[in-house]
């Protein structure tokens, strides 16, 4: 019901060449290489509509524990952009989701949420190492280990110099 | 063309992407592209690409759902050559 991506935008630049003929046109809709190539910063752009699909991808694939890759079937429309925070829904399959970036030079981590009011129950970790007392189920969905032997859901992202972790509850 | 030379071939294509050599070194048909090689999902679209330029042939986005392991990718290479 929530997933989350981080990136660490210098080791992006340096993994991807997103201007390599085929890039944009396999990973994003019509509209999206649209708003890509109006924006400001396109790599920007390029990596926080890449956020979403990711952070989206997680909500999905916890619900069916099916995985594939299917960039094209997120369809991000981001409503309002300014430089530090982003704001807009992801729709996969028809169903909407709504998500929250936050952009700093050197990163951009977006949360996702199949329902609005999850924002407002979230706990958000990010820092450089990872957290300790994270286990994966057998299809590979992270759980967080707590106290009383019982597992609370956690969607975590590493990528170069970040970690980020979002679980729901306070 | 055998599966052997495939996935030589490919291991070629990942040999950039990968994160984990030791995967990398006994990659096989079981190996998985992100699980196993550590290959990050925004490069995957690199290895499509890469592949659809070395075996001169397109990957549609169908098949791209399923581009996540070594059996996969040689099934649809496979496949896409067969059709010419």
């Amino acid at each position: 019901m929530i997933g989350n991506d981080i990136i660490d935008l210098q080791l992006a630049g340096q993994e991807s060449r997103w201007q390599r003929k085929g890039f944009l046109n396999k990973l994003f809709t019509v509209q999206e290489r649209e708003m890509i190539l109006q924006a400001a910063v396109p790599e920007t752009m390029v990596w926080l509509l890449w956020s979403c699909k990711e952070a989206v991808y997680k909500i999905v694939n916890r619900r069916t524990l099916t995985r594939f890759y299917a960039p094209q079937q997120f369809v991000c429309l981001t409503l309002e952009y300014n430089n530090a925070t982003a704001a807009g829904t992801c729709w996969y399959e028809g169903q909407r989701h709504s998500f929250i970036s936050h952009l700093t030079e050197n990163s951009i981590h977006t949360i996702a949420v199949k329902y609005d009011s999850f924002f407002e129950h979230l706990t958000v970790y990010t820092e450089e190492t990872a957290f300790a007392g994270i286990q994966k189920s057998q299809d590979g969905i992270p759980y967080l280990l707590s106290s009383s032997f019982s597992t609370i859901p956690v969607s975590i992202s590493h990528h170069g110099r970040y970690y980020a972790q979002v679980s729901l509850g306070k | 063309m055998d599966k052997e030379t495939l996935i030589a071939q490919l291991k070629e294509i990942i040999k950039p992407y990968a994160k984990n050599e030791e995967a990398l070194a006994n990659i096989d048909e079981n190996t998985d592209f992100i699980n196993d090689l550590k290959i990050n999902s925004a490069n995957l679209v690199d290895v499509i690409l890469d592949v659809e330029e070395k075996f001169n042939i397109v990957i549609d986005n169908e098949s791209m759902e399923r581009m996540l392991n070594v059996k996969s990718a040689i099934e649809i290479i496979e496949a896409k050559l067969a059709q010419g």
